[in-house]
């Protein structure tokens, strides 16, 4: 099983359920290393004062921070100082509708799992996960991971409960300088682009993506140590605006009824004929 | 402010091309700190050294080496790695559509709000009909040399695009191994549990949440900037109580 990232107990009323906190994500990327290019020695990166020019170990390094231009220097035990008192527990503040949750707001996935196999704690677990997943609701709470608050959502999803650490509300930037180009659609337009849509829509499948990007990379690679070359595909050409909207929806429409690709043009018969 | 845009391009679907930019739509506000050495309060460097001849390496001199066994390296340069990148560095091409509430928002990684290029009407079309059917079109990109998996929905006013996980970056449930209990809870527990759920219910605003914690590191700061001296303060765990039924019926 996963390493735990946090050990503590989770607080509904005055119902405490030991937990741990452990990643419901993977990291599947190709990671690569820097390397000396003359000798192949993975590089490490070393802190160094830069007034003395001397090696420092990470024990002899405090914080700083700008202050309007006054450097104020903070140690962790001095951070420490300012984390909530309650730092081993998750508070429940409240139950909201998932609906409601908008996910822009979530970031990071994490399963809560019991701590310990007492028949108590195991209760407990298995009662909360069972209101949660027949009430629908989420339960917003906060705890202190490392050096930081979050407030998270917990919910239940396949038969556990689940915590995803969230953004507060001023993280996230408001819509309204974003352009948004011209007219509103006339209702034809709509109810055609509408329909596109619905011929075009399908169940929200995730098996049937894969990374591609990651097997790419995997056979590039491989082809490199066999020594082998690798060509750099080129980029595809970034389509023109099209003139006649009306005349371009019409079309894809016609595409997509006939089973078409809904990009399919009669000059693309032509050039292939 | 006017935002600053983060990539341009174009999305497609079906034959209606519309030309946008993507902008960040979230930023992180946690308190970041600069590492300074505690004696002499110098800036603290992190340097490039090589091990084998432990001395510092000049940022040209260092190559990207992939470890295909213990110690063995493939080593690709940037045009290599680029190759892996994908032929959508300019476009989206949206190709099917899903009711947007079917994702689980676990799949959503990070969101940027897409803006049109242009003042043509293609934008608002497209938004229009996303929320009207009130489905998230999927599709395929390429940013920093990396191709993402994208949904893009009605977000208020704007389309939002999410960078969406792969299925195998999930770490499915039976890997968690969650055991049961000997007696599952009981029907008269689970019914009290939910009346506590109903008590404490609201709707979402999300700016009742403040980020009190970046609160108190700022006033930490300040008041250390004024020579203030700072306690450590004590931390309690609470009791684990046994007697489920009771504590619930406390509660409530």
């Amino acid at each position: 099983m996963a390493r735990a990232l946090w050990s503590g107990s989770l607080s509904f009323g005055l119902v405490n359920v030991p937990v741990q906190v452990v990643s419901a994500v993977r990291d599947l990327d190709l990671h690569f290393h820097q390397l000396h290019s003359k000798d192949k020695a993975r590089i490490e990166q070393r802190r160094f004062c830069a007034s003395e020019d001397i090696e420092v170990g990470i024990e002899e390094v405090a914080h700083s921070y700008d202050l309007d231009g006054k450097q104020v220097i903070v140690t962790d035990e001095e951070l420490a100082s300012v984390q909530p008192r309650k730092t081993r527990t998750i508070d429940i503040e409240t139950f909201v509708p998932l609906a409601e949750l908008d996910p822009i707001y979530f970031d990071h996935p994490y399963f809560l799992v019991p701590a310990g196999d007492s028949e108590g704690t195991l209760r407990a677990y298995r009662l909360l996960e069972r209101t949660m997943d027949a009430s629908e609701r989420v339960a917003i709470g906060r705890f202190v991971m490392r050096t930081k608050e979050y407030l998270t959502a917990i919910r239940a999803r396949d038969g556990a409960l689940e915590l995803t650490t969230m953004l507060f509300h001023d993280e996230v930037r408001p819509t309204k300088p974003i352009p948004t180009g011209g007219k509103k659609p006339t209702k034809t337009q709509l109810d055609n682009a509408v329909a596109i849509i619905e011929e075009l829509s399908t169940e929200w499948e995730p098996e049937r993506y894969e990374d591609c990007y990651r097997e790419r990379l995997m056979k590039v690679i491989q082809r490199k140590r066999k020594r082998q070359t690798i060509e750099v595909p080129k980029p595809e050409a970034e389509p023109a605006p099209v003139d006649d909207l009306m005349a371009a929806l019409k079309a894809s429409l016609d595409n997509v009824k006939a089973g078409r690709d809904a990009r399919f043009t009669k000059d693309e018969e032509t050039a292939k004929a | 402010m006017a935002p600053r845009s983060i990539w341009n391009g174009t999305i497609t679907f079906g034959l209606v091309n519309v030309p946008v930019k993507l902008y960040t739509a979230t930023e992180s506000k946690t308190v970041h700190f600069h590492e300074v050495h505690a004696r002499d309060g110098a800036k603290i460097e992190h340097r490039r050294i090589c091990p084998k001849e432990d001395k510092e390496i000049d940022y040209t001199d260092i190559v990207r080496g992939f470890e295909v066994e213990p110690d063995k390296y493939v080593v690709l340069d940037k045009d290599e790695i680029k190759a892996a990148a994908g032929d959508r560095g300019k476009v989206v091409h949206i190709t099917e559509f899903v009711d947007a509430q079917e994702i689980d928002p676990v799949f959503f990684e990070k969101t940027y709000f897409v803006g049109s290029r242009d003042d043509a009407d293609p934008y608002r079309l497209l938004h229009e009909a996303l929320r009207k059917s009130g489905r998230a079109g999927i599709g395929r990109f390429t940013f920093h040399d990396r191709e993402y998996l994208a949904a893009i929905r009605a977000l208020d006013d704007v389309i939002a695009l999410h960078t969406l996980r792969f299925h195998d970056e999930l770490v499915p449930v039976d890997d968690v191994d969650i055991a049961s209990p000997g007696k599952a809870p009981s029907k008269a527990e689970i019914e009290m549990a939910g009346k506590l759920v109903s008590a404490n219910e609201s709707s979402f605003e999300a700016d009742a949440f403040d980020d009190s914690y970046r609160e108190a590191v700022l006033d930490l700061i300040k008041r250390k900037s004024k020579g203030e001296a700072i306690d450590p303060m004590e931390q309690e765990e609470p009791a684990h109580g046994d007697d489920l039924l009771a504590a619930l019926k406390a509660s409530l």
